[in-house]
């Protein structure tokens, strides 16, 4: 790969933008569910409500975050490897 | 840091500011207000005609209203201290089912009393709206009702602020230490507002942070909620909040036989010594489920998991304790987590000088988004030629965002300090005061946008802030009026809130006044190649000369 040093930074506003508002969706439901399979020894009712707390924070974190990327294709390319990783992992958890 | 980023980043903040700043404003603005909601609710509140009840006597009072009342058993509250805005020692409201969960305008309210003889009594009360009106405008940026689409709106502006707060960091990351500690004060005016709106901005962070990420959770929960119960509860959401089944035959027991409210109290107060009770709700007295008695009050040492504070749940026939979940100081780590986010928001913590701090704090805001918008306005100045010549006219955009600005801004300054006047002088004079609310503010709220996009933002600017000058002042000269002219038909109250209400719009009247005056300045002998300036907001740049040679 170029090195980032010289590569020049795409906008692409539409592109990362929507990999920050759907991954971002992903990483922020597919972490709290992550979050769910870890926490088993709390109350239903308590770690359900800070599974719902942590989606906003990781999900406007990553659509903060998204502009970072050198362009709109490598932002879906790392923010959805990360996501089938979550969610991969997530799925191993539920099934096992 | 790249310079490519810091570019990037700039667009972002400049769009999710200038698309999300006016509501934020509205939202900071009433928001800072309703950190102080009580004592509103309590300078708004008319005198109490309702004859008053011992705490001695409210096992009485209960037994009594019920007997005469049932539909008070699901949901009623002993108040346990007394304020303007408590109209009995027992209240109770009905929903309308109808309407939306948060929307007080459908609610109807009772009080009850013992007449002379020990019998209880009930009438219906039409209490003030005033502070949750106040309340509605924060919780929904200034629309109407706090209903479902409404939030949504509120939640996308909670994201963009968010956005905004991240972009705007990034921006500045790459020179704070040379911009922190600097308020460059000078002729370069952009400069020292660009100054002094990184130096709010970066110092009242953590106080943005928590309000943007609790603001799109309070728009958005039950929407996450339903989505991760289709996905990780396995439907299984609805359950975790099951009160407790009828055991079967369960008998229902006589409400004459609960311990009085004064032995629950002190149960509660030797379960939790610091904690300070203000109001018992009862649920579903009567009713073949578990009796359940919230003492609700506050603990200025802890942290409160919501804005009126926390509760402890008594079983009101044993007086055990028997939950101390939402119990300030009480609860388990995991719930005080969940409890400092509402405690964060809404100043639940850490008594009277917090509330303060995000009193101001919350005006702060209002201003850092006025401020922003300022300087989107000043980036896109035209500049007049050193050597003179003739005065470029400004865009047209530009002298649009300015006024809408200065409208929308200013409008709901004005609106919600003639809502506040108003609600104190319409009491006698309207049927519903209430009900005259909205059309005050949204009067003054909607003339004043006219006015700014009429006469520009330079002239409107000076005009509306003598107005909300004016109209705050008014708060509390209404209040001294009422108290020289009884024949007025209203009403001073002398406690500690209700006057701290009068001093705090005294204090703000003459901010105002202030800000008139400086504004007034600039107007007139400022840099005339600006939208901030008489001269310069005309396109006819003759008017400029007499303007530019007024006397200081």
């Amino acid at each position: 790969m170029a090195t980032a040093k010289h590569s020049p930074i795409r906008r692409d506003w539409l592109s990362k933008t929507l990999a920050g508002l759907v991954l971002g969706a992903v990483l922020a439901l597919g972490g709290s569910g992550l979050f769910l399979q870890f926490s088993t020894d709390m109350p239903l009712s308590v770690r359900g409500q800070l599974a719902m707390w942590m989606v906003p924070p990781i999900w406007l974190g990553v659509l903060g975050g998204v502009f970072f990327f050198a362009s709109g294709l490598r932002a879906w390319l790392w923010l959805g490897g990360t996501g089938a990783l979550v969610l991969g992992a997530l799925s191993a958890l539920r099934l096992s | 840091m790249r310079s490519e980023f810091v570019r990037i980043y700039k667009a972002v903040h400049t769009w999710t500011g200038i698309i999300a700043g006016m509501a934020l404003f509205i939202a900071f603005y009433a928001g800072a207000l309703t950190v102080f909601k009580e004592p509103l609710a309590r300078w708004a509140s008319p005198p109490n005609a309702i004859r008053p009840v011992g705490l001695e006597d409210a096992q009485q009072l209960i037994v009594g209203t019920l007997a005469t009342h049932p539909a008070a058993a699901r949901d009623f509250t002993l108040y346990v201290q007394d304020a303007e805005n408590v109209p009995a020692r027992l209240g109770w409201h009905v929903r309308n089912p109808d309407a939306d969960d948060h929307d007080d305008s459908q609610v109807r309210h009772y009080a009850a009393t013992l007449d002379a003889h020990g019998a209880a009594q009930v009438e219906e009360t039409h209490p003030s709206r005033l502070a949750s009106f106040i309340d509605t405008l924060h919780r929904v940026v200034g629309l109407p009702a706090d209903s479902d689409p409404n939030r949504w709106v509120m939640g996308v502006v909670a994201a963009l602020y968010a956005l905004a707060l991240v972009s705007g960091v990034v921006v500045l990351l790459p020179s704070l230490v040379k911009d922190f500690f600097a308020l460059r004060v000078g002729k370069n005016l952009k400069r020292m507002w660009l100054d002094a709106h990184n130096v709010v901005g970066i110092v009242s962070l953590p106080f943005h942070l928590v309000m943007a990420l609790t603001a799109v959770v309070f728009a958005y929960h039950d929407g996450i909620y339903a989505v991760q119960d289709r996905l990780l509860h396995d439907g299984k959401w609805g359950t975790a909040f099951q009160r407790q089944r009828p055991a079967p035959g369960a008998a229902e027991r006589d409400p004459a036989t609960m311990l009085p409210p004064l032995e629950i109290l002190a149960r509660v107060r030797e379960f939790s010594p610091g904690f300070e009770p203000t109001m018992l709700q009862y649920q579903q007295v009567g009713g073949p489920r578990a009796v359940v008695v919230r003492v609700w009050g506050k603990d200025a040492a802890a942290v409160s998991p919501r804005a009126r504070g926390g509760f402890a749940a008594v079983d009101p026939y044993s007086g055990k304790v028997v939950g101390s979940d939402s119990l300030p100081g009480r609860q388990s780590t995991p719930n005080l987590f969940i409890s400092s986010f509402f405690a964060l928001h809404m100043a639940a913590f850490g008594g009277t000088p917090v509330q303060w701090m995000y009193f101001l704090l919350g005006l702060a805001g209002a201003w850092l988004f006025y401020s922003g918008n300022l300087l989107w306005v000043e980036s896109r100045r035209k500049k007049q030629a050193r050597q003179g010549g003739e005065l470029p006219a400004q865009r047209l955009d530009v002298r649009l965002m300015a006024a809408a600005t200065v409208g929308v801004c200013l409008g709901c300054v004005c609106g919600v300090s003639l809502a506040i006047v108003g609600s104190k002088w319409l009491h006698g004079l309207a049927s519903d005061a209430n009900a005259w609310l909205p059309a005050l503010y949204y009067g003054a709220f909607f003339a004043s946008i006219g006015w700014a996009f009429l006469r520009g933002a330079a002239r409107a600017s000076v005009h509306l802030l003598w107005l909300a000058a004016t109209l705050t002042a008014a708060i509390p000269l209404t209040s001294l009026l009422a108290w020289s002219l009884p024949a007025l038909g209203m009403w001073t109250h002398t406690s500690e809130a209700s006057l701290g209400v009068d001093a705090t719009a005294l204090a703000g009247a003459a901010a105002f006044a202030w800000m008139a005056r400086a504004t007034a300045r600039r107007v007139r002998s400022g840099a005339p190649d600006s939208v901030w300036s008489a001269s310069g907001a005309q396109t006819r740049p003759e008017a400029g000369v007499p303007a530019a040679q007024a006397p200081r």
